[in-house]
């Protein structure tokens, strides 16, 4: 065997104990069933008008957009060892802001830098209660987020007066719809956000203080690092990514829908997270992982549209992918098929020796 | 510790208190006045809440009409999200503190018959808002007020018969599953199109009713058939603008190379027809507060009404109808 050879097995190995490998695996399936359905599956092509790539992937990738900032935002707050239950609510929050500042200020530019801004600060605001309530005042992370979750899309009832918002702003339907040397900017963007939030946790010590705080909380505080500020940063950020997300729901069609937008999306994104290989005990997380984890449930969304599954039977379709899913990555399953494997072997060696 | 300790038992005894108020509260209510000597007619209305322009105009119109000045004390109970347990929680709430009449716009279609029977129980009358219920047992309540959806998914077949005469490919946009308004509107294009063999179905998907999940279904739609599709049936006028958004995008035209046609008629759909984007709206009324004020007054009178009562709906054809019936549009 090759020095070359033996690294790349090496390396696939290294792929394999990623938790997530099953996730790309299974993302691989998906693709593989639609192009079975129809070969021109992955074709991307490009618009001969406008230069616009499209495509089955650009779709995936435009629709995993909002899902892989609040997966991202949520793998952070899981390996504080909390759970944030409101980037659903926090979204429609996002979206009602942004339509109703743009319903009463018109169509310029800066009046979408301005809902821009509205929404994100409202958003960060809303995640700054969240980590109050849980660092301060030392309420569960699961019931405090759990208020903001109801309390958020009343709040969106509120400012909306209970009605879906629709406005109509170029520069802001730019940021859902828009392209930029033929790739989508909502992509771009996500991308983007995901690096930097990835760059400032990993290249500094803020990502392995966030994982102290998540494996023990009272030896990390004697190791002197602050819990208080840190899970209130965590909060925020995750509430922050959660108001860029509603800003890319509601963008891409210019209206918010209080009762639809970001509906159960806090359910995708703890999802995305576990899919990603953390645990929601806390204290590890991988950006790789959310990222893989946020792409597959695009992709599944997206297959089940391909395929023509029926309506009815949609979620019975996702959940069997998902608990297959969740087996494969089970040690102990995984460990009870390559028993039954090396079993198999040494079965015929015991006949000829007896 | 013993801080925290403290703050618990702050907080629960806080909580007995806001219990007890709330309570108390109740009982004033139920116990004073009833409807029969004097007082305001109270009518509980169970209702869905935030759903699309057609629901705000609905429940709106029904608030408007059991006003004080008529004599009515409404009592709005919108769902949680869409939620039929908060409806349930609701309907049941409103039988316990003995409201005279009960408006249902039901979430969900399945699941009410323990709810209605405890209604009839203890003897209020329930009226059935738009929204049916599955099975459809008619001595579980008094008489269910709407417009024909069956009537009305017939006229939007008709007239794609009618546009189509060669048959088209056509796709469905349908509302969640299970609720009896996408069974019925299924039901009434079924009954025209699928004798028809030259119309072709693609396929059906839900998109729950909003705007951003149908032009998400539908990009991958026109994907997956490469953009050969003529038709679209959309459920509500939210999903059909969502079907528009889809089809600009992908570079083609709607109105011309996708003809997309809606059930509902809100403003925003009419004015997207106008602009020859959809190119077929059917009306379901929404308004009919004035018909569930008369049913009401005969139904406290003892008096006998029909178990269906149909309010009649139009129909809008071209971007012409669509623009003279714009500036008088309510909802």
């Amino acid at each position: 065997m090759s020095t070359t050879e033996r690294r790349t097995v090496g390396g696939l190995r290294v792929l394999m104990r990623r938790q997530f490998f099953w996730g790309i695996i299974a993302i691989l399936l998906l693709l593989l069933v639609n192009v079975l359905k129809d070969p021109s599956f992955l074709s991307v092509s490009v618009n001969s008008t406008n230069g616009n790539l499209v495509g089955n992937l650009v779709d995936i990738l435009r629709a995993s957009a909002p899902i892989l900032m609040i997966a991202v935002g949520m793998s952070l707050v899981v390996a504080t060892g909390g759970i944030d239950l409101s980037v659903g609510s926090i979204m429609v929050v996002a979206g009602a802001v942004s339509m109703e500042f743009l319903k009463a200020n018109g169509q310029s530019g800066g009046v979408a830098l301005g809902a821009l801004g509205a929404a994100l600060a409202v958003s960060a605001l809303l995640g700054v209660v969240n980590g109050i309530l849980v660092s301060v005042v030392g309420l569960q992370p699961f019931i405090s987020t759990l208020v903001m979750m109801l309390a958020g899309r009343g709040l969106a009832k509120v400012i909306t007066s209970g009605q879906n918002t629709a406005a109509s702003n170029g520069p802001f339907r730019w940021i859902a719809n828009g392209y930029v040397i033929g790739l989508p900017v909502v992509v771009l963007l996500a991308v983007v956000v995901v690096l930097l939030v990835a760059l400032v946790v990993r290249r500094s010590a803020l990502g392995l203080m966030i994982e102290a705080i998540g494996v023990n909380p009272k030896a990390s505080r004697m190791a002197g690092i602050k819990p208080r500020g840190l899970l209130i940063t965590v909060y925020a950020l995750s509430a922050l990514l959660a108001g860029i997300a509603g800003v890319f729901a509601t963008a891409s069609v210019m209206t918010v829908d209080v009762s639809r937008t970001g509906y159960q999306l806090e359910l995708d994104a703890i999802l995305a997270v576990v899919i990603g290989g953390a645990s929601l005990a806390g204290g590890k997380f991988s950006m790789g992982g959310a990222v893989v984890g946020a792409l597959l449930i695009a992709t599944l969304d997206k297959t089940i549209v391909f395929l023509g599954v029926s309506s009815s039977a949609t979620p019975a379709f996702k959940a069997a992918v998902i608990i297959v899913l969740c087996l494969l990555q089970s040690e102990r399953v995984r460990n009870l098929f390559t028993q039954r494997r090396a079993a198999r072997a040494r079965a015929p060696k015991e006949s000829v020796t007896a | 510790m013993v801080r925290n300790k403290r703050f618990h038992w702050l907080l629960s005894l806080a909580s007995a208190g806001v219990l007890v108020l709330g309570l108390s509260g109740c009982s004033g209510d139920g116990g004073g006045e009833t409807g029969d000597d004097g007082g305001p007619t109270k009518i509980g209305f169970v209702a869905v809440g935030p759903e699309g322009a057609w629901r705000q105009a609905n429940e709106a119109n029904m608030q408007e009409t059991f006003t004080k000045e008529a004599g009515f004390e409404l009592k709005y109970a919108p769902a949680t999200n869409l939620d039929q347990k908060s409806q349930i929680d609701a309907f049941t709430s409103f039988v316990d503190e003995g409201v005279d009449v009960i408006l249902l716009s039901a979430t969900e279609g399945s699941g009410w018959e323990d709810s209605l029977k405890r209604a009839q129980e203890a003897e209020i009358p329930v009226i059935l808002i738009d929204r049916g219920i599955e099975p459809d047992t008619t001595s579980l309540y008094v008489t269910r007020i709407a417009p024909d959806n069956l009537q009305v998914s017939k006229s939007v077949a008709g007239w794609a018969t009618e546009t189509f005469p060669q048959g088209a490919n056509y796709f469905v946009l349908e509302g969640p599953a299970g609720v009896s308004v996408v069974n019925e509107r299924n039901r009434g294009w079924n009954e025209t199109i699928g004798a028809k063999p030259e119309f072709k179905k693609l396929g059906a998907q839900t998109a729950n009713w909003s705007t951003e999940e149908a032009k998400s279904v539908f990009e991958t739609v026109l994907k997956s058939n490469n953009n050969k599709v003529q038709l679209v049936f959309a459920q509500n006028d939210e999903m059909g603008l969502g079907a528009v958004l889809a089809v600009e995008e992908a570079g083609l035209v709607p109105g011309k190379d996708v003809k997309i046609a809606t059930i509902d008629g809100t403003k925003n759909a009419l004015e997207a027809l106008a602009a020859n984007k959809l190119s077929f709206v059917a009306e379901y009324n929404p308004l009919f507060g004035e018909t569930a004020l008369d049913v009401v007054k005969k139904v406290l009178a003892g008096e006998k009404v029909e178990s269906y009562i149909v309010v009649p709906s139009q129909t809008f054809n071209s971007p012409e109808a669509a623009k003279t019936a714009l500036p008088q549009r309510k909802f």
